[in-house]
């Protein structure tokens, strides 16, 4: 072998050290929250009830059907998240994980689930639909149930597999198919979907204009996400009787440079009044709106689904934090960082012990944990903690209340009666630690609520 | 979807579609152009098809935002200087560190390739492209890393046409670019690289070091796939910063290099040109039946084109094969 | 005679896939040893039975990821006979594995909102093929009026021309992000109700055999695989085989020896797309949904890699490739998880040496990051990724005959031991 390697070799050792110590991201620190004494974080109305035996591992003190994710000798049940750690949403993602960690650490440190340790077992899909289904396949048989499964496009990939499973999955996603009785037979949502969300957000902007009858332009990405909330900004301007100047719904290809600035030129010609975009904020979002609101110089309000706002458009170094401070909107159903109720206190108080920066979606954990632990509690009870009898035990619950972080999610009763319908409206706030700030709470426009939620706004192929 | 656009100004709105779209189109291909540049002198000079562009030009990006706002090299040491001064000064420390690191891999990874079939280094660059995108999407991390440029938003409004001043400074930089290279290839070494482009071995018979020249010119393809991610990673092509899919825009190039001939300084900037207006006015059409992200396959149907006319590129030199 | 396997006394020996008969005894029990795997897991044979093996090859997810490999293998083997033997250098693998992909959906899904036609495997499984076949046929007059490194690009826009068309074809492929599923391996005379052979669901074989969804089909694309090198490995032996080495050499002194330069490339691609049409259809139907994001360079990348590492041109070379791009991050993650327990158990010397390469949590030192969380280092996925592309580089700067090479250098060697200077 010829002598050629030897800065190869000195480089790749270099190379890789350099690769060691790069930095992390954020302080964002997950080293279990040392937990306050504060036990109630929000929990269930069953109680963990520690003085049932807390170390409850023998089979002989009860009797716990198990299969896949609970080893009752151990005294484990492992949970798996189909996760966005390094993929386009991994930045609101890992806020969102930060808080699952803190928030099962601090169920941990008050006995678990009947004294029962849950571990958590991350998988980063990367947003990346192929991905999701394999991580799928690799932990079906390792994980009870998932605690949450990110992207809607990706969730509805693996609703077959989970339906053939039998097993639990809590989406991290709100299309509105999550609350047809067609699609949820293995999910169980939370939160308002998209189509009403986008609903909500058109009558209260449509309401700021000032405007008799202003015009609406509508823009997003393929796939369930962006056209479920497309669908909601379509049906509500037509039942206000607002004219769409312009419908991009799928317009946007996520990547691709070319179509930011044909979208942006045409959302601009257009002329709107009020701007239905959705998007993914590292990935277009921002593109879109610079070429249409500063290369153009557009006048409009924008808003677009809840997961298109991400801090950063505000930051210190962002060149367009004025510019949307001034134009954006957007509802979500998650009281933010500052809220005023019993729940939001709770996730300032946790996570602020883990010594976590300000945010505003740590709250999305604590929902999604608080609703699986509720499941597990009551499969523990009624002694199924299979997959199947997790599943069993998520499906009978009959209404989960989050003490204010957001609005208790009701499960019983027709799509209609039961589906959420209220949002927070929240705005840029360039003074605030989470760069947000709230400007109407517990808002249900007239048009929500008078909408016949008979199945998914957007309706997806399942096959 | 695509709505019928009027070319010239229409009521309400003040701007002439046809008239913006020339401005992207130049704002577009001179980013295409700087990149199609780089790629053609490290072609020229080493005759390898360099598909770690893209990441070229992230670790450009990346190292003007790392020296302009987190460790503030220089202006951390002449707090007098003025802010547009700092920012400058610091893009030209870092891209010369790019220029310095483009140099480096050459060094290590393509000079063991000397000699072996061309295809075979090109899949070595595919292979470092891996390798360095994956490092170098590990340092920006998951959020965006903005650049902190002086310029911001702000543009020059006609009334019929809006033009961001950095719009104004890409056309500016790559003509500047490109008569510096024109000048540089009268000056001695110049003439060395355009010798050892022409014909290595009688570079080399004559005392040429092939080897710096090699060296030199990755360099130089570095600082310019850099400058070119610095554009991308600034208003209006990057309103956030540098982030992990900078690095794609890249593939975009390839068309621009091809259509100019691969072995074409004047092909690349014309070519990328070319690629660039194309894109900008398919975004015109009023054809419903283009469907979504029509705009990303321009320079390829362009490409077609025109290699079918000419297989060498506009401005290619024709091979001459022999048996 | 025999004990002289490089004297061959008739041309049919010479030109013989398996000259000798220990060639053929040895592959024979090879192949027995492929198809035997599944049943290495406990509860295979008759109620309680199975093979003495290590059983954990035999579990779902192991004999998934051989199923992979084996379409990777597939695919590989086309894109060996387009780029290793007749030299047209193709980055557009990924595009005519979309496309037989997309052209077995539509003839084999189900009838529903989006275009199906519910025909069974033995229709959609050629008619992927064949479609891209003809796609590659009419692709392949670019690479007579371009050569090289120019006609590396114009495959590389092919890949952009698929992604726009599965973009916006979304009555075909589901549309961008949300895709659609795959029909599933199912044998079926025509359309009638249950299938004769279903290999989507666990059964029993032959009375007695007891087999998982993921082991029939295993033993299905093992078959396939099996069939597809045969087919390669016969190439190299044939008329075509010979004209396509020839053009890869010197395409001038080819045509001037008579050989038809246009109606070989053609077959070329032909055969090439073929093959990406075949597995890019068993690679959807395996997975089961697909997005049109998939068909990406990413994906034909890989392909290039597999042939490179492997050892370009030759058949054993790109299963050798094949089976090292596919299964090294599995390895690697198995392995990187080992040292994670090791580290965490903390105890003895290989605690703290592992604890160097590995970081747990923000401000520890290591190289890999296996925490959920932020911490210093590549994630494993990255960390994959960057040996691969490492792999990529080292195996082309330092043993352009890739795996395959190294493979004859530790033959040669014990061949000629011990006189091995």
């Amino acid at each position: 072998m010829r002598v050629r390697n030897k800065w190869l070799a000195i480089f790749l050792v270099m190379g890789l050290t350099l690769a060691a110590c790069s930095p992390s991201d954020s302080s964002d620190t997950t080293e279990g929250a040392t937990a306050t004494t504060e036990g109630a974080t929000a929990t269930t109305e069953g109680a963990t009830d520690t003085t049932e035996g807390a170390t409850d591992t023998t089979e002989g003190a009860r009797e716990i059907a198990t299969d896949i994710g609970v080893d009752l000798e151990a005294g484990t049940i492992t949970v798996g998240f189909l996760t966005d750690q390094t993929g386009v949403f991994s930045p609101l993602v890992t806020v969102v994980n930060t808080g699952i960690e803190a928030y099962w650490a601090n169920v941990n440190a008050n006995g678990g689930v009947h004294g029962l340790e849950v571990v958590l077992d991350f998988g980063d899909t990367a947003y990346n639909g192929e991905q999701h289904v394999q991580l799928f396949e690799e932990m079906k048989d390792e994980v009870v149930a998932f605690g949450h499964s990110v992207g809607s496009p990706q969730t509805v990939a693996i609703t077959p597999g989970l339906i053939e499973q039998g097993m639990l999955a809590i989406p991290l996603t709100w299309y509105s198919g999550w609350s047809d009785p067609n699609y949820n037979s293995s999910v169980v949502p939370h939160g308002t979907p998209y189509c009403i969300e986008a609903m909500n957000s058109i009558e209260y902007m449509a309401g700021e204009t000032g405007l008799d009858s202003p015009t609406v332009a509508i823009a997003s990405i393929g796939g369930d996400y962006g056209l479920d909330a497309s669908d909601g900004a379509r049906l509500a301007a037509e039942a206000l009787g607002l004219e769409i100047v312009y419908d991009g719904a799928g317009a946007i290809v996520a990547g691709d440079p070319t179509s930011y600035i044909e979208v942006g030129n045409a959302i601009a010609e257009a002329d709107p009044d009020i701007v239905y975009h959705t998007g993914i904020p590292w990935l277009g979002w921002p593109e879109v709106y610079t070429q249409a609101a500063i290369t153009n110089g557009l006048e409009a309000l924008w808003s677009g689904a809840s997961p298109s706002w991400a801090p950063n458009y505000v930051s210190e170094d962002s060149g367009i934090r004025d510019e949307i401070a001034r134009d954006m909107y957007w509802g979500f159903y998650l009281q933010p960082w500052d809220g005023d109720s019993e729940g939001a206190a709770t996730v300032r108080e946790v996570m602020t012990a883990a010594g976590a920066p300000p945010h505003d979606y740590y709250g999305e954990g604590f929902v999604e944990g608080q609703l699986l632990l509720q499941a597990l509690n009551i499969a523990y009870e009624n002694g199924d903690m299979t997959q199947a009898g997790v599943l069993a035990a998520a499906k009978s619950i009959e209404s989960v209340d989050y003490n204010g972080l957001a609005p208790s999610d009701d499960y019983v009763g027709e799509p209609n009666e039961i589906v959420q319908r209220v949002v927070h409206m929240m705005r840029p706030d360039l003074t605030s630690e989470t760069g947000s700030k709230l400007v109407q709470a517990d808002y249900t426009s007239p048009t929500a609520a008078a909408y016949e939620f008979n199945g998914a706004c957007f309706l997806l192929e399942l096959g | 979807m695509t709505q019928l656009i009027p070319i010239l100004a229409q009521e309400g709105v003040s701007i002439a579609p046809a008239a913006q779209a020339l401005v992207t189109g130049l704002s577009l291909g001179s980013i295409y152009a700087l990149l199609a540049m780089g790629f053609v002198i490290i072609f020229k000079s080493t005759r390898v098809l360099n598909f770690a562009h893209g990441a070229l030009a992230t670790l450009g990006a990346f190292l003007v935002a790392v020296f302009a706002t987190s460790w503030d090299i220089p202006g951390r040491w002449i707090p007098s200087l003025p802010e547009w001064a700092a920012w400058v000064s610091a893009a030209l420390i870092a891209l010369l560190v790019a220029g310095l690191f483009g140099m480096m891999l050459e060094r290590v990874f393509i000079r063991p390739m000397v000699g072996e079939e061309l295809f075979a280094v090109a899949i070595v660059t595919l292979g470092l492209d891996i390798v360095l995108r994956t490092i170098l999407n590990d340092f920006i991390g998951v959020n965006a890393r903005p650049l902190g440029d002086p310029w911001g938003i702000q543009l020059v409004d006609l009334g019929w046409v809006r033009i961001a001043y950095t719009e104004i400074l890409q056309l500016v930089v790559t003509i500047s670019l490109v008569v510096a290279m024109a000048l540089f290839f009268r000056t001695r070494t110049g003439v060395a690289m355009r010798a050892t482009a022409f014909d290595q071995e009688g570079a080399r018979a004559q005392g040429i070091g092939v080897g710096r020249i090699f060296s030199l010119s990755w360099g130089i393809g570095a600082v310019f796939a850099g400058v070119a991610g610095v554009f991308l990673s600034i208003h209006p092509r990057g309103p956030a910063g540098v982030t992990q899919q900078t690095a794609f825009f890249a593939f975009a190039a390839f068309p621009a290099i091809v259509v100019g001939g691969l072995d074409s300084i004047v092909g690349a900037v014309a070519g990328g040109m070319i690629i660039g207006l194309a894109q900008a006015y398919s975004g015109l059409l009023p054809w419903e039946f283009l469907g979504t992200g029509f705009g990303g396959v321009v320079p390829y149907i362009v490409m077609l084109i025109v290699l079918f006319i000419r297989p060498y590129g506009l401005f290619g030199t024709e091979e001459i094969r022999r048996v | 005679m025999r004990g002289r396997p490089l004297l061959h006394t008739t041309y049919g020996s010479d030109q013989a896939l398996l000259n000798t008969g220990t060639k053929k005894l040895l592959m024979s029990l090879f192949m027995l040893l492929l198809l035997a795997i599944p049943l290495f897991a406990p509860g295979t044979i008759g109620e309680e039975g199975s093979l003495p093996g290590p059983d954990f090859l035999a579990a779902g997810d192991w004999l998934r990821l051989l199923s992979t490999v084996g379409i990777y293998a597939i695919g590989a083997l086309g894109l060996n006979i387009l780029t290793g033997m007749a030299g047209q250098v193709s980055l557009g693998h990924a595009f005519f594995m979309g496309l037989g992909a997309y052209t077995a959906v539509v003839l084999g899904a189900p009838e529903g909102a989006l275009w199906g036609l519910g025909l069974p495997i033995w229709v959609w499984l050629p008619g992927a093929g064949i479609v891209a076949a003809l796609v590659g046929i009419a692709v392949a007059p670019t690479a007579m009026r371009v050569r090289g490194l120019y006609l590396a690009i114009v495959t590389l826009g092919l890949v952009f021309i698929g992604a726009y068309l599965w973009r916006n074809l979304d009555f075909i492929t589901g549309g961008s992000q949300s895709g659609r599923s795959h029909p599933q391996f199912e044998f079926k005379l025509w359309k009638e109700e249950a299938p004769l052979i279903d290999f989507s669901e666990d059964g029993i074989w032959f009375g007695v055999l007891n087999l998982s969804s993921e082991a029939k089909t295993y033993l299905l694309i093992l078959v396939l695989t099996i069939a597809a090198v045969l087919l390669a490995k016969n190439l190299h032996r044939t008329r075509s085989g010979r004209a396509f080495m020839s053009i890869r050499d010197r395409d001038i002194a080819a045509e001037i020896m008579g050989v038809n330069e246009f109606k070989y490339k053609t077959t070329a691609f032909a055969i090439s797309s073929f093959f990406a049409g075949v597995a890019g259809a068993l690679l959807a139907s395996l997975v089961g949904r697909t997005i049109p994001e998939t068909w990406n360079l990413f994906l034909s990348v890989q392909f290039i890699a597999i042939i490179f590492i492997g050892g370009i041109g030759t058949v054993s070379g790109v299963i050798l490739g094949t089976l090292f791009v596919i299964l090294l991050p599995r390895i690697v993650k198995d392995f990187t998880e080992w040292m994670e327990t090791v580290v965490e158990s903390g105890d003895g010397i290989m605690a703290g040496v592992l604890d160097l390469f590995i970081s747990t949590k923000p401000g520890d030192f290591g190289l890999i990051n296996t925490s959920a969380g932020v911490a210093p280092g590549l994630g494993i996925d990255q960390f994959n990724l960057v040996i691969y592309g490492l792999l990529i580089i080292g195996f082309l700067i330092f043993e352009p005959l890739g795996l395959y090479g190294i493979w004859i250098r530790i033959r040669n060697y014990w061949k000629g031991w011990p006189f091995t200077y």
